[in-house]
């Protein structure tokens, strides 16, 4: 079929949907570029005059821009700590056979079907709020004091929230992957004297190793972006003690309606996102090789 | 010291009862084959002994001492399983030296140990390759390996050679055998393969239904099965059954006679029949012969090149002596 005629039938068959897709990516990539270089600002509307780097400057010496780093390290760190050994724990013990285990999978997967601001809300108001909360309430029913979670401890609550989320979806893929161990290899390992600790230290973690770095990788991806539930609790407050570089760039744009500071700050994100992927690419990718 | 017995030990899957109760007594320095079709037991009965699964009553004593609820790893019993189940992202070296690092044993005698296994099994040379990187067969060596260095007081194989092609397995078989040769300790080998059965075994139990059918020599069991079921499952290609009035004459309901215990000529014989498939080997040859008012062929076995061809007639004759009877249970008539 690899005839010069085919092939040449197949690339214009296949091209609505390539130049759709790079349309979809090149457009917005190439305006906010564009707009990087402008004093655009829809509060002062009129002529957008072209300013080099000056929006670049502005947004990199904002105070603001180096705690935003810190919380998307700190954001994307926290969660991934939790979810991978929160979702290595769980899947041992779903592995475990016992009576409904159709039932708990599924309910264990439940909070991965729950949309990020729904979630949030429901954490915020009927949980951590340190009136109406459950928390508040436990506290309470204990003589303690009520914890003002998003008011005291901001980013870690919001970390708590992003990681039930993601819980889920990394209990999955460790459950799928610990299942597919070959059981002879830990029947033999116990033959060996290797206690249920040691078979889990040199069997098991070695296995689920690939599965660890899939995880790691997919959820990085969408930690570096997490906002809706950052906008729905905190707003990004108090201060600037919630604000991630996602919602950095929204308060740029659409709460100062400065749109060229925004568009830097979104070049510079992208920026920062492939130097993360690189290095991640680097410390983990070799994994996924063979 | 690698002596053990089973007494009364029987094995339930809930309701199921797949290994009624059992007794068994291994030497110490024997090579034991449990034989038998599959799904009759004897991986069950093989994981009892290695402590993978407990037995539900009865009593299992390694060296006289009471084991039957001692951990895998504290029976001194070693295991080389049927998917080999190395470690995949240990060196073969890591992977040899996994049971002594779980053991505590000190390092420079890990290292000779490894050393001397690997010398005795040729991989000195692979030391450093993960198994991936290793063909079936020397996987199976690493698996081995990996027992040895243990120096248990028996071996298990839980069929090891079946996922090996032909050829290989010839090979491994010798080894095998070597190796129980070199190092006189008990093995208690599994395997549905009555070839492999009688080439390597002290001694062999039958098993079928997770009943012991009979235990013996190899040559024992091939002369004097002790039933029906012994009588078709030794031997190859499998001893010939009739029934009938053929058997009547021997005042037995079942007579069987081995392919190579009857005479075929041209000329003359007590049965008379035309040649079905023939098998021709070179060394041997083997011929289907249909008598006319049986309901199967007759399966003989002829030494060296015989031109017989199909729709041959031919005339078979039974060596009397070789003639093994059978009760109306399926038990042999002395």
């Amino acid at each position: 079929m690899a005839t010069q005629h085919s092939r040449a039938a197949a690339r214009l068959m296949i091209s609505p949907s390539v130049i759709l897709l790079l349309g979809w990516m090149l457009i917005p990539l190439g305006m906010t570029l564009y707009f990087s270089f402008l004093r655009y600002n829809l509060l002062m509307p009129g002529n957008n005059p072209f300013v080099g780097w000056e929006n670049y400057a502005y947004f990199l010496t904002d105070p603001a821009f180096q705690s935003a780093i810190v919380n998307t390290l700190l954001l994307v760190g926290g969660v991934l700590l939790i979810t991978v050994v929160g979702g290595t724990f769980l899947a041992i013990l779903l592995d475990q056979p016992m009576w409904g285990q159709g039932i708990v999978r599924i309910l264990v997967i439940a909070p991965f079907f729950v949309m990020p601001t729904v979630s949030a809300l429901v954490w915020k108001n009927m949980f951590m709020n340190p009136v109406n909360g459950l928390f508040a309430y436990l506290a309470k029913a204990l003589g303690m004091q009520p914890f003002d979670f998003l008011a005291q401890a901001p980013l870690a609550s919001i970390i708590g929230i992003v990681s039930w989320q993601w819980l889920p979806f990394a209990t999955l893929i460790l459950l799928t992957a610990m299942q597919s161990l070959d059981s002879e290899q830990l029947e033999a390992a116990e033959m060996d004297g290797a206690s249920p600790l040691a078979r889990f230290w040199y069997i098991t973690l070695p296995h689920l190793s690939r599965a660890i770095t899939v995880v790691i990788l997919i959820q990085t991806i969408f930690l570096l972006s997490i906002f809706a539930e950052i906008l729905v609790t905190t707003n990004g407050g108090p201060g600037t003690a919630s604000t991630n570089l996602t919602y950095l760039v929204y308060a740029e744009s659409l709460l100062r309606f400065d749109v060229g500071t925004g568009s830097a700050g979104g070049v510079v994100a992208i920026i920062l996102a492939n130097i993360v992927a690189i290095f991640l690419m680097r410390m983990i990718g070799k994994n996924l090789d063979a | 010291m690698g002596r053990i017995t089973l007494d009364q030990v029987t094995k339930s899957f809930g309701d199921v009862e797949v290994i009624p109760p059992l007794d068994l007594t291994i030497e110490d320095g024997e090579f034991v084959v449990f034989v038998g079709p599959s799904g009759c037991g004897k991986s069950t009965l093989l994981r009892l002994i290695a402590g993978l699964e407990d037995v539900s009553s009865g009593q299992i004593r390694i060296d006289r001492e009471d084991a039957t609820h001692l951990p895998p790893a504290k029976r001194s019993l070693a295991m080389v399983f049927q998917s080999y189940a190395l470690y995949p992202h240990m060196s073969v070296k890591k992977n040899i030296a996994f049971p002594m690092k779980m053991a505590g044993i000190p390092k420079d005698e890990q290292e000779r140990r490894i050393e001397n296994a690997a010398k005795v099994l040729n991989l000195t040379d692979y030391l450093d390759r993960r198994p991936g990187q290793l063909s079936g067969g020397q996987r199976q060596r690493v698996a081995i390996g990996r027992a040895i260095v243990r120096e248990p007081a028996a071996f298990l194989f839980d069929e090891p050679l079946s996922n090996l092609d032909a050829a290989l397995r010839v090979g491994m078989r010798l080894e095998i055998s070597e190796l129980h040769n070199r190092l006189a300790t008990t093995m208690i080998y599994v395997t549905h393969d009555q070839v492999e059965a009688m080439t390597m075994a002290d001694k062999i139990v039958v098993l079928h239904a997770g009943r012991i059918e009979q235990v013996g020599s190899p040559l024992e069991l091939y002369r004097t099965p002790r039933n029906l079921f012994v009588a078709g499952f030794i031997g190859s290609p499998r001893m010939n059954l009739l029934g009938g009035p053929e058997a009547a004459k021997h005042d037995a309901r079942t007579v069987g006679i081995r392919p190579e215990h009857i005479r075929v000529s041209r000329e003359s014989g007590n049965w008379t029949g035309t040649v079905g498939v023939a098998e021709h080997l070179g060394s041997d040859t083997f011929f289907h012969v249909h008598v006319p008012g049986w309901d199967d062929p007759i399966t003989v076995r002829a030494e060296g090149e015989v031109d017989l061809r199909h729709g041959d007639t031919v005339h078979l004759t039974p060596d009397p002596d070789r003639l093994h009877r059978f009760d109306a249970e399926g038990m042999r008539i002395a």
